[in-house]
């Protein structure tokens, strides 16, 4: 009766996983019905209301891209959070990591501005995953060294970012060659001398992310496929003219997270210390290296949000250039149910409201920021859901309520550890 | 420039706004401080600031007069504690997610609230509105002393408030049964519960407490200084009231301490970049958030915080 067994098995593990998705659904769709009370209350029609918000979002070649610049950021957010968290590793350290990426690709772009473009994307990505990974060393040591909570070390660290970040976008970046009064002071500051407020130089354009469209035109694809009809119309729509490579390195993150977190022994050690450090010992795993390991890569993972941000859609960095993204990378992880494709649907969803509030606003008069009471609900809805949801299921240990994913070993979990 | 900085150093001016400065901060994290020791985290006091001060500008608005403005806030903020509550004690989820959540909330209905109560059917989105304020009340007698008297005898009532509450927080944490009950649902819920206290009911109250002080702390902003909201008026208050208490591991006096700290910086900031001096203000902003990190390196052990921080309490769990 193997099969009867198999079949039961693979029942229970679709039953978990539906739950998984079907709580963030009802949590969005919550979030909207409530949301529709204020509408109602403020005086409008919540239909109308969604739906402008809808086009606003998706009704048009435009606002498809904007909605894709939004969300691109808060993928690698959600996915620094998500890989954090899986590992026990609580980073809520990601909005300064996305500050320092993205101030070190300025940096790059406006010291080496004679270097080919390419070679600046490169080494720009390189430096923003290197510089986020840096901001996370700290607080990943203290907590492997000293039992230090990392949510206060990286909460603190956030402020020292963003402090260094404003002082050096009011430092005028000069080369020495140009001006005697050149100190070491101007090879770290940003500021646009030319410009009266605090404002970095633009990044040569040769190193802005490249549009959909320009990368299908090129050598490579073109002889790869030529005159095939399909990829004529394809290279020929406009839609692609308007989006970047950055939704589609997103994507790439996505399931590269996704690999090493589910089918790698570093994503095994990782998810082995989140769930039941004690056990991970005794498993032989070294928790402490684990430890600042993962927050290695979560920090490294929001640096590249703030590459993804100045090489794809900003080019330059001015004060609160991107805020609170970092900090929406904790929400969209949790709609996403802590699963790096999830983290895909909810940057989506969070990407879209952005993108569609303007349109909102405009159209029927709603005020943007129920945009803002929109993603709180269904946060609070999904979280909700979801430790309600375990606790029936007897699944919660004891302590820590939230490491629910995999206090039970599902079957293509069993990686072993070499 | 070492002249200037001496000048500005030496003048009774910069006391008082230290004073001042000190006085939402102090409200708020004496509130957060006691939800603290009952063993939850306090990161979602920004959301209660905000809440707080649309609050204080709807009741003093509507009802024309700020002390009316000061219970709407206080309610406010105990509207956001509630919600912490119920999510974080009653449902047990994650407690920064919460407050995450919360605090992007907040942002949109503070604004929202604001639009809808003083925007007539119609009319364009009113940003500005002046609403009745507080007044500062000057204390007879003690205000006329030179020097101590303007830096510490002519504020805000809610400034005294503030320092009043230093002493009755630590008085209520250390010396009466309440406190106790307090301390012990923080340190160890399984043994508070056997003793017949009820975790989740001390809890709540406690967060409903931090939501009220939060609230007023919101007002002092609102009410208090501007006499009108603006969007996202705490900017990041209620995060610097929770560092604070993180800065003074979670003792009342060490806690005023952290509040001085970060008002003497922000006060100190504000008057290097008036003067226009050539030391950078951001060094100032981010001091006091490097000697926290430093506190927390060096001094804080892992028995400084509650034992039971941050995670919840379910009955079935003894």
């Amino acid at each position: 009766m193997k099969t009867a067994e198999s079949l039961q098995q693979t029942w229970r593990l679709f039953l978990s996983r539906s739950s998984n998705l079907l709580i963030p659904i009802l949590a969005i769709l919550g979030a909207f019905l409530i949301s529709g009370l204020l509408i109602i209350a403020w005086g409008s029609n919540p239909l109308e209301a969604y739906t402008a918000l809808w086009s606003g979002a998706f009704g048009s070649l435009a606002s498809i891209a904007t909605t894709l610049t939004r969300l691109t950021p808060l993928i690698f957010t959600g996915l620094a959070v998500t890989y954090g968290y899986r590992s026990g590793f609580f980073n809520i350290g990601a909005e300064g990591q996305l500050y320092l990426g993205a101030y070190s690709v300025v940096w790059i772009g406006v010291t080496f501005s004679d270097w080919p473009g390419w070679l600046i994307i490169l080494m720009g990505i390189l430096a923003a995953g290197l510089s986020g990974a840096f901001a996370a060393l700290l607080p990943g040591l203290l907590k492997a060294g000293r039992g230090i909570n990392e949510v206060l070390t990286t909460l603190l660290i956030n402020y020292l970012i963003i402090q260094f970040f404003e002082w050096g976008l009011r430092v005028d970046h000069v080369s020495k060659e140009l001006d005697q009064k050149w100190t070491i002071i101007n090879w770290i500051g940003l500021k646009d001398a030319a410009q009266p407020y605090p404002k970095s130089a633009l990044i040569p354009e040769s190193s802005w992310l490249p549009s959909l469209s320009s990368v299908l035109n090129s050598e490579f694809f073109t002889t790869l496929f030529g005159d095939a009809g399909w990829f004529q119309n394809l290279v020929s729509s406009p839609a692609l003219t308007r989006i970047t490579l950055a939704p589609v390195l997103g994507l790439v993150a996505i399931l590269v997270v996704y690999f090493i977190l589910f089918r790698t022994t570093v994503g095994f050690r990782a998810r082995a210390v989140g769930v039941n450090p004690e056990a991970a010992r005794y498993m032989g795993i070294d928790i402490n290296r684990t430890i600042v390991s993962s927050a290695l890569i979560s920090g490294a993972l929001a640096g590249l949000a703030g590459a993804m941000e100045i090489l794809g859609s900003q080019h330059r960095i001015i004060p609160n250039f991107l805020l609170n993204a970092g900090f929406e990378g904790i929400p969209v992880a949790m709609i996403g149910q802590l699963n790096p494709l999830g983290v895909g649907v909810s940057a989506l969803f969070f990407g879209a409201l952005r993108a569609g509030a303007n349109r909102m606003q405009i159209i029927s008069g709603v005020p943007t920021h129920l945009v803002f009471v929109i993603q709180a609900l269904a946060i609070l809805f999904a979280v909700a859901g979801t430790t309600i949801h375990l606790t029936k299921k007897k699944l919660r240990p004891r302590i820590e309520n939230h490491r629910h994913e995999n206090t039970q070993v599902s079957p293509e979990d069993k990686v072993t550890d070499a | 420039m070492l002249e200037q900085l001496w000048e500005i150093l030496l003048s009774v001016d910069f006391y008082v706004a230290i004073i001042r400065m000190t006085g939402p901060l102090l409200l708020a994290a004496m509130g957060g401080l006691i939800a603290e020791r009952t063993g939850v985290i306090t990161f979602s006091m920004e959301a209660m600031m905000l809440l707080g001060a649309v609050g204080g500008v709807i009741g003093s608005g509507v009802f024309g007069n700020a002390w009316i403005g000061l219970l709407t806030a206080v309610m406010g903020g105990m509207m956001v504690g509630l919600v912490f509550a119920l999510m974080a004690v009653t449902f047990g989820a994650n407690q920064i997610v919460t407050s995450v959540a919360l605090n992007i909330g907040a942002l949109g209905l503070s604004s929202l609230l604001f639009a809808m109560v003083f925007t007539a059917r119609g009319e364009a989105v009113r940003t500005t509105i002046t609403v009745p304020s507080l007044s500062e009340w000057r204390i007879p007698l003690l205000a006329d002393i030179p020097i101590i008297g303007p830096i510490f005898f002519h504020h805000l009532p809610l400034v005294y408030f503030a320092f009043l509450m230093v002493f009755v927080v630590w008085y209520v944490l250390f010396r009466t049964t309440w406190g106790l009950k307090i301390r012990a649902v923080g340190e160890h819920p399984q043994a508070a519960d056997t003793l017949g206290i009820r975790v989740a009911r001390v809890r709540y109250l406690a967060l409903l407490f931090t939501g009220a002080m939060a609230g007023l702390a919101g007002a002092f902003l609102s009410i208090g200084v501007l006499n009108t909201f603006q969007e996202n008026m705490a900017s990041g208050r209620g995060f610097i009231a929770y560092t604070a208490i993180v800065f003074g591991k979670w003792q009342p006096l060490g806690v005023l301490l952290g509040t001085l700290l970060f008002g003497a910086a922000d006060a100190l900031q504000l008057r290097i970049q008036a003067r226009g001096l050539p030391i950078p203000y951001q060094l100032m902003v981010a001091f006091p958030y490097l000697v926290t990190l430093l506190v927390l390196v060096f001094f804080v052990g892992k028995a400084t915080w509650p034992a039971s921080y941050g995670s919840p309490f379910a009955r079935e769990n003894k």
